[in-house]
C-alpha cells in the first residue's frame, strides 16, 4: 500500500496589492498534482525555482491546507488528521536556517526530542547515535551560530530524525553546500535509504536526483510534467543527440534562425564565462552540425562537442515543453 | 507534553540570556522602573505608598517583558525559519508558546525583586513584606497570570507577521486599565469591568495586599483562576490561528 497518496491536488495562493484600490492576485502553485508513494521508495521532486516542489512538500508535511484535492500521508488525511501524521514524519529544508542559533546543537536536539516525544530513557540513547552518524560528535555542545553550512544542514538532518520517521522529507537539503558536503549528505541520504527510509527529495540539481531517486516527478508551474525512473526521464530526449557549441556574442535573432534548421528539434543557452553554449537538441542520425556551423559563420566559436543526452537535457525538454 | 514544557522554559530562558541587547535592558529597566515609582508617582513622603508605587512599577515591568518575550521570540521563530518546524511537531502549538510566555514572567518575578531593591538602594524605598509566605506565593501566581495573558496575544503573532507591533503597543493601556500607574478608583467607572478581566489587576493586589498585610487569598485565588481561563482562550485561539495559518500560508517570512 502507497504511503502517501495524492489525488487532484491544488494549493493556490492570495495576495494583496495597492493601498487605496487593493487588488487580489491568485497564484496558483499546484494544478491537480496526482502521484503515489511506496514503502521504502526514495521519490524526486525535480523543478525550477517556483515550480511548485516546496508547496507540495508543505502540503504533506501540513504546514499547507490543500485548496482542494486531497492528499493522505500514510492512511492519513493532511487536512484534518494532521496531528496523527507529524510525529511520524520527519521534515529537514535547506539552508542555514531553522535552528535555534544561540543554543547548542545537543540543546537543539533536546528539545525537538521533546517536542517529537522521543521517551526520555531512549533520549540520550538516540541523539548520541545521530551525532555520531551526522558526524558532529565531539562538537556538540558548541553553540550552533559557530558552526559552518554544512554543519548545520547534518544538525538539520539529526534533528528530522531523532522520532525514527516513518517518511522523511527533505526539502533541497544540499543548497548552498560545498560539492564536498553535498556529497557527504548525499551517501547520508543514500545511507537511509539503504536502511529502509522511505524519502521523498526536492532538488533542482539533477545529478543529485539522478544520483539518488528511484522514481522522479519533474514538476513545473505547479504540474507534473512527466514521473518515472530516471531511465524513464531520460528516455524522453533517448532518440536526440546533444551538440554543445561554445560561441562568443552570438546575436539573439541568429539563434532564432538556428531553431528554424531543419532536425534542430530545440536549443537552449548557457552562459559559462564569456561564452554563450549553445545547447542543441537534434534527431539522431539527422546531420546538422554542418548547417549550424555554416550559419554561425560569422559568430566566433570554440569548441563543439557531440554527446548522449543526460537527465538534465531531459529535464530541460520538459519543462520547456510544460 | 510536560517535558517539552519543561525543556521550552529552561531554552527559551537560556536563549534569551545569550542576547546581550536583552540582557543589558533586564539590568537597565528595574532601575528605569523604580525611578519612575518614586519620582514621577511623588511617593517619597509616604513609605507604604512608596512601596506600593514601586510593586507597581515592578508589575509593570513584568507586563512589559512578557508582552516583549512572546512577541519577539515569535517574530524570532518566524525568522530563523523555527516557527514552522515547532508547528510540523505533534506536540500542541500550546505548549510550545506558553514556556516563550512563562520563561518571559519569570525573568518578570526577577524583575519584581529588582525593582524594589534598586527601590530601596537608591531612592529609601521601605521593602517590608508583612506577609512573606502570601507574598511567596503570590509573585509566582502573579507571573503565572501575566504569563498566560501573554498567551493569547502570542497566539495573534502565529498568525500576523507583523504581531509584534501590536503587542508592544498592548503594554501602555495594559499599566492605565489595571492600575499600575494610577489606582482604578479614580478611571472611570466603566473601565472597572475591563481591568476585572486582566491579570495584571489581580497580580498586583496580590502582591500589595500580601506586602501591606492585608487579605492577598482572593486575589491569589483570581490569578489562578485567570490562569486556567487564559490557557483555555489562547489554547483554543492557537487551534483556531494555527488552521487560518496553515491556509493561508503565512508561518513562514520570507
Amino acid at each position: 500500500m502507497a504511503v502517501i497518496e495524492v489525488e487532484g491536488l491544488t494549493r493556490s495562493y492570495r495576495s494583496r496589492t495597492g493601498t487605496f484600490r487593493r487588488r487580489i492576485a491568485v497564484v496558483e502553485a499546484l494544478r491537480g498534482v496526482s502521484f503515489s508513494v511506496e514503502p521504502g521508495e526514495l521519490f524526486g521532486l525535480l523543478g525550477p525555482n517556483g515550480a511548485g516542489k516546496t508547496t507540495m512538500i508543505k502540503v504533506l508535511t501540513t504546514l499547507l491546507l490543500p485548496t482542494s484535492g486531497s492528499a493522505r500521508v500514510l492512511d492519513y488525511d493532511v487536512r484534518r488528521q494532521a496531528r496523527h501524521i507529524r510525529g511520524r514524519i520527519g521534515y529537514v529544508f535547506g539552508g542555514d536556517r531553522g535552528l535555534y542559533d544561540r543554543l547548542s546543537a545537543l540543546d537543539n536536539l533536546r528539545y525537538f526530542a521533546d517536542l517529537y516525544r522521543v521517551p526520555p530513557r531512549k533520549r540520550v540513547a538516540r541523539i548520541e547515535s545521530l551525532l555520531e552518524m551526522v558526524e558532529l560528535k565531539g562538537r556538540e555542545r558548541e553553540r550552533v551560530e559557530t558552526y559552518s553550512r554544512g554543519m548545520k544542514q547534518r544538525l538539520h538532518i539529526a534533528r528530522g530524525l531523532l522520532h525514527d520517521p516513518e517518511i522523511l522529507f527533505l526539502d533541497e537539503p544540499t543548497i548552498g553546500l560545498d560539492p564536498l558536503g553535498a556529497r557527504e549528505l548525499r551517501q547520508t541520504i543514500s545511507g537511509l535509504h539503504d536502511a529502509g527510509k522511505t524519502i521523498v527529495l526536492t532538488t533542482h540539481y539533477m545529478y543529485e536526483a539522478d544520483a539518488l531517486c528511484q522514481r522522479i516527478a519533474v514538476i513545473a508551474n505547479g504540474s507534473f510534467v512527466a514521473t518515472g525512473t530516471p531511465s524513464d526521464l531520460k528516455a524522453v530526449v533517448g532518440d536526440h543527440t546533444i551538440i554543445e557549441i561554445e560561441t562568443f556574442g552570438i546575436p539573439d535573432q541568429l539563434i532564432e534562425r538556428l531553431r528554424t534548421i531543419p532536425g534542430v528539434r530545440s536549443i537552449g543557452v548557457e552562459t559559462r564565462d564569456l561564452a554563450q553554449v549553445l545547447l542543441v537538441q537534434s534527431a539522431v542520425g539527422a546531420d546538422v552540425v554542418r548547417s549550424l556551423l555554416n550559419e554561425l559563420v560569422d559568430v566566433q566559436t570554440g569548441k563543439v562537442v557531440t554527446r548522449e543526452p543526460t537527465l538534465e537535457d531531459a529535464y530541460v525538454e520538459l519543462v520547456k515543453s510544460a | 507534553m510536560i517535558p517539552a514544557i519543561l525543556t521550552g522554559i529552561r531554552l527559551h530562558m537560556k536563549q534569551a540570556s545569550r542576547n546581550p541587547f536583552d540582557l543589558s535592558g533586564v539590568i537597565v529597566w528595574p532601575i528605569l522602573y523604580a525611578t519612575i515609582a518614586s519620582y514621577l508617582l511623588d511617593a517619597r513622603h509616604e513609605p507604604r505608598l512608596l512601596l506600593s508605587a514601586s510593586l507597581g512599577a515592578s508589575v509593570m515591568l513584568m507586563w512589559s517583558l512578557v508582552v516583549i518575550a512572546s512577541s519577539g521570540a515569535l517574530e524570532q521563530q518566524r525568522w530563523q525559519g523555527t516557527l514552522e518546524l515547532v508547528v510540523a511537531a505533534p506536540t500542541p502549538l500550546t505548549a510550545v508558546i506558553a514556556p516563550i510566555c512563562v520563561a518571559g514572567a519569570l525573568v518578570g518575578t526577577y524583575a519584581i525583586g529588582a525593582t524594589l531593591a534598586w527601590g530601596a538602594l537608591l531612592f529609601d524605598v521601605p521593602v517590608k513584606i508583612d506577609q512573606p509566605l502570601a507574598f511567596a506565593v503570590g509573585v509566582p501566581a502573579c507571573a503565572l497570570a501575566v504569563g498566560m495573558l501573554g498567551l493569547i496575544l502570542a497566539a495573534t503573532f502565529v498568525l500576523y507577521r507583523a504581531a509584534f507591533h501590536l503587542g508592544i503597543a498592548t503594554q501602555y493601556p495594559v499599566w492605565i486599565v489595571t492600575g499600575l500607574l494610577v489606582p482604578i478608583s479614580l478611571l472611570p467607572s466603566f473601565v472597572r469591568p475591563i481591568s476585572w478581566l486582566l491579570a495584571p489587576t489581580w497580580g498586583f493586589r496580590a502582591i500589595q495586599e500580601a506586602a501591606l498585610g492585608r487579605t492577598p487569598w482572593p486575589d491569589i485565588g483570581m490569578c489562578f483562576v485567570l490562569s486556567a481561563v487564559y490557557l483555555v482562550i489562547g489554547g483554543s485561539c492557537l487551534v483556531a490561528f494555527e488552521y487560518v495559518a496553515r491556509s493561508r500560508g503565512s508561518l513562514r517570512l520570507t
